[in-house]
């Protein structure tokens, strides 16, 4: 009982000194009750001409197992009560019997039954992401981090629906991605030149947005190139990429991401990563490459 | 005690909003989470940058000689949504440091938690750590 008034303290201090900081608006056109809260299990808004409208701040609302590296923080942390002050990032949704296995930041696959697996290209190249920890990581070197590192990002992310466009603006790292929803079709693989984001193309089915991602730089472009997870599982050249949002209710993200890519992985595997609306925010300024010292500091350059 | 658990719900509900605590790197190409270091100096320099804020503080020893130390922590937006401003820690404040030391035994710490000594109050470093990554 102490311990958790101590939190409550902690918590509330934090929550006032975060309005001091950033300006606070309550934001218009969002269902809420008496109290002002958010009616996250209202029915999902709808643009003018039907379909529902993704826009708004996003953050993402599944947790990660802690990996291995930082196992020993993690028993720190439990003993006290700032552990439970820090942890719950975010509030997950209860499961859900229709979702494929849900991604997680540090090795996607970690919930599929039996893991990804790899080539034995892919295998090698995984193997040497992570015998250098890692290090080449895009999200380490302030670059595009690739479609699921940012779909899973602690940072938030604002997706902007227009009829034939649909902008997705990351806070991290300053990524902006382009999915065309104006009927073009992909381009042919390896033509245009591969891109970080890759191209992007997406039609509505009933009320699913299917966007499917071509071109793309996998890890044959270079260190940073082709990473779906802080562990550095690749994706290669070859990959495409199918994404199925829904929005069930006004507060849930759904996407269901498949990963087709024969020369990394055996056969094509689909993951779920769920979001959770972010209302009241704005995505926050940072400009990563300000002060990158980490290859310096690293020794590296 | 159910209006308490909905009073934490509603707390922890909170948070949920407003703090998607961030870091950036690969925390262990450059840290060690098996080497925790707890050390109370004064600020000699504050970097409110991306992607990490870094801190330097001046730590006396027991010989009396004194060290400088370098901490990382998380990049500004992730500090300003747990509860930080670039004005929360002065260059003459007196802090004590929660963190995990770089690899190359250099004299750089990735920073867990931070309390100031004048307020007793404890901020998070939104470090790779506290977030996991």
């Amino acid at each position: 009982m102490k311990a958790a008034i101590v939190v409550i303290a902690i918590t509330v201090s934090f929550a006032v000194s975060l309005s001091a900081q950033w300006p606070k608006y309550s934001e218009p056109g969002i269902p809420r009750d008496a109290q002002g809260q958010v009616l996250m299990d209202a029915p999902a808004p709808r643009t003018p001409d039907g379909k529902p409208d993704l826009t708004g701040d996003w953050l993402r609302a599944d947790r990660d197992p802690r990996p291995p590296e930082l196992s020993g923080i993690a028993a720190e942390q439990g003993r006290g009560s700032r552990a439970v002050v820090v942890e719950p990032q975010v509030q997950q949704f209860p499961a859900d019997a229709d979702s494929p296995p849900l991604a997680t930041f540090w090795d996607i696959g970690t919930n599929v039954p039996g893991g990804v697996t790899l080539t034995p290209w892919a295998a090698d190249v995984k193997k040497k992401r992570m015998a250098i920890d890692s290090r080449e990581n895009p999200d380490a070197n302030c670059l595009p981090m690739g479609i699921t590192q940012f779909h899973m990002q602690p940072q938030p992310r604002k997706i902007v629906q227009t009829p034939n466009l649909i902008v997705i603006l990351y806070e991290a790292n300053y990524g902006t991605r382009y999915i065309y929803t104006d009927g073009r079709k992909l381009p042919p693989q390896g033509d245009p030149q591969p891109w970080w984001y890759g191209y992007s193309v997406g039609r509505w089915e009933g009320d699913t947005l299917v966007v499917e991602t071509n071109n793309l730089r996998g890890a044959e472009s270079g260190p940073s190139d082709g990473w779906l997870d802080v562990r550095g599982t690749p994706y290669s050249d070859q990959a495409t990429f199918v994404e199925r949002f829904r929005r069930p209710t006004f507060g849930k993200l759904e996407i269901n991401v498949t990963v087709n890519d024969p020369k990394s992985f055996e056969k094509p595997f689909t993951v779920r990563i769920n979001q959770r609306f972010l209302a009241d925010e704005e995505p926050i300024e940072a400009v990563c490459n300000e002060n990158q010292q980490f290859r310096v500091r690293i020794k590296v350059d | 005690m159910n209006t308490f658990r909905h009073l934490i719900a509603a707390v922890l509900g909170l948070l949920v909003a407003s703090a998607p605590v961030l870091a950036h790197h690969s925390f262990a190409a450059e840290f060690d989470a098996s080497k925790p270091l707890k050390l109370t100096g004064t600020v000699t320099k504050l970097e409110w940058t991306n992607p990490h804020t870094w801190f330097f503080i001046d730590v006396k020893g027991e010989d009396g000689k004194i060290t400088n130390w370098g901490f990382e922590m998380g990049s500004p937006n992730g500090l300003m949504r747990a509860g930080w401003t670039r004005n929360s820690m002065k260059v003459g404040d007196t802090v004590t440091v929660e963190a995990s030391r770089a690899k190359d035994g250099s004299n750089n710490a990735n920073a867990r938690t931070v309390t100031l000594a004048s307020t007793g109050k404890t901020l998070f470093a939104a470090s790779s750590q506290t977030e996991g990554r």
